[in-house]
């Protein structure tokens, strides 16, 4: 679909297997996913691993596996589209595509989900085991191998800005009041105290850390900034990992921090933070943007 | 001359089972998987192990050794990882795990295992690992089979 919700269109028309997990090329002109079994129950920790890779054109044409289920696990484009780098137990495997060969290999220092090459190529991002801290989402240098903590606690699915020196993620701090006595996770089945997931950035320059968009009553996955790093995309779920509840929303980087619904604690933490508008997308998991213009109205 | 036989096996049963209380028979998976075999006592248990209905993890836990029956292990403590600690080792296996299991039912202080190990944890298990002993140095090895043990 466009930004604003129109031409949704589905380019694969493929009705006996599932696919998820999209990501564009850097340049626009192809699509990743991962093909997998109708029946196979899709996890928050697992999808990257998930059924067989698929590379297309972007418009869903073409399409061409790359080994069987469960090869190049978490693939990740690298900046020109040649490369992928994979996260495997042991290690991440940088695969040229061009001969599915791995060119080469580096120790993944606890990174084990989420594996994402910066757009400049000099870095990874991922959430990690790291100090004694699981969740921890962290920057790797391809360099040098050095793994630096960014968010430290309960974070996950972080994503590049386009700039490769800021990352969007998804976070669920410790020890946030149930200002409502716990009705709403009550209401959807979660245990008390449990927390709501929040939308975070960090900027790795300035070391600093800010809210983007959160929400009590909500979890809020898969953040995605637009090209031009004016906008992000996100889902909202009242489930935590509630994938099938899960509804796609865009908002503008400049109306945030924001806060949606009551969320009386959550304002308290954060007085000056907005109550901006969103546009709903609809239905959707993991969106990704492209500024590439993509063909396949079927 | 058949209440002879009944009351003779029912004899022998009760013999198997008395020798069975002193002397757990062991698993062939305790002997076969990992690079290890411990009988270790758990020294403690660091904080509340987190629900795992939603994420899976490993838990790293910290076990005195008293005997080694097969393998090498660095003397006194251990750390090892058990995956998703909440659930009985018999039914704690999945995609994510591999091959781990035992009869462990549940984890508690000074209770004393006897399993097999393999290390180091990152090259058996890729998801979150609370490691409430960061800091601490050591090998952090993987649990793959946890039955209970006999001092």
């Amino acid at each position: 679909m466009r930004p604003d919700g129109s031409r949704k269109r589905d380019i694969n028309n493929t009705p006996d297997v599932n696919e998820l997990g999209g990501r564009f090329s850097p340049d626009g002109k192809r699509i990743l996913y991962r093909r997998i079994a109708k029946d196979a129950k899709i996890t928050h920790d697992r999808w990257g691993s998930m059924g067989q890779l698929v590379i297309a054109n972007a418009d869903g044409s073409n399409p061409v596996a790359y080994g069987d289920d469960g090869d190049f696990p978490w693939a990740s484009w690298s900046p020109d589209g040649k490369q992928v780098a994979c996260l495997t137990k042991a290690g991440i495997e940088i695969r040229d595509l061009a001969t599915k060969n791995v060119v080469r290999r580096m120790d993944r220092k606890g990174i084990f989900q989420q594996l994402f090459w910066s757009p400049d190529g000099k870095w990874f991002c991922g959430p990690a085991n790291h100090m004694g801290e699981s969740w921890t989402v962290v920057r790797m240098s391809i360099e040098t191998g050095e793994v630096e903590p960014l968010a430290k606690y309960q974070n996950c699915t972080a994503d590049w800005f386009p700039d490769s020196r800021r990352l969007i993620y998804s976070s669920r701090p410790a020890n946030q009041e149930e200002a409502d006595g716990g009705k709403l996770a009550q209401g959807v089945g979660q245990k008390p105290n449990y927390g709501w997931t929040q939308l975070w950035m960090t900027d790795t320059a300035t070391k600093t850390r800010s809210l983007i968009y959160g929400e009590d009553g909500r979890h809020v996955y898969g953040g995605c900034t637009s090209p031009d790093a004016k906008y992000a995309l996100f889902t909202r779920s009242p489930t935590d990992g509630g994938i099938e509840t899960a509804v796609m929303h865009l908002m503008r980087l400049a109306d945030t921090p924001s806060i949606g619904g009551e969320s009386a604690a959550l304002r308290k933490l954060f007085p000056k933070a907005k109550d901006s508008p969103k546009l709903t997308l609809g239905p959707g998991w993991e969106p990704h943007w492209t500024s590439g213009e993509i063909g396949g109205a079927k | 001359m058949r209440m002879v036989c009944a009351i003779a096996l029912v004899a022998a049963a009760a013999l198997m089972i008395s020798c069975g209380s002193q002397t757990a028979p062991v698993s062939p998976e305790l002997t076969a998987l990992g690079t290890l075999e411990v009988t270790a006592e758990l020294a403690a248990i660091p904080g509340a192990f987190p629900p795992n209905d939603m994420y899976d993890y490993a838990y790293v836990l910290k076990y005195r050794v008293l005997k080694v029956h097969r393998g090498q292990a660095p003397g006194g403590e251990i750390f090892v990882a058990h995956y998703n600690p909440l659930k009985p080792r018999s039914a704690v296996a999945d995609d994510k795990s591999g091959k781990i299991g035992g009869q462990v039912e549940l984890f508690r202080a000074g209770d004393v295992h006897r399993m097999a190990l393999d290390q180091p944890v990152d090259q058996f298990f890729m998801g979150g690992i609370i490691d409430k002993y960061f800091g601490q140095p050591g090998l952090r090895y993987w649990a793959m089979w946890t039955n209970p043990g006999t001092k």
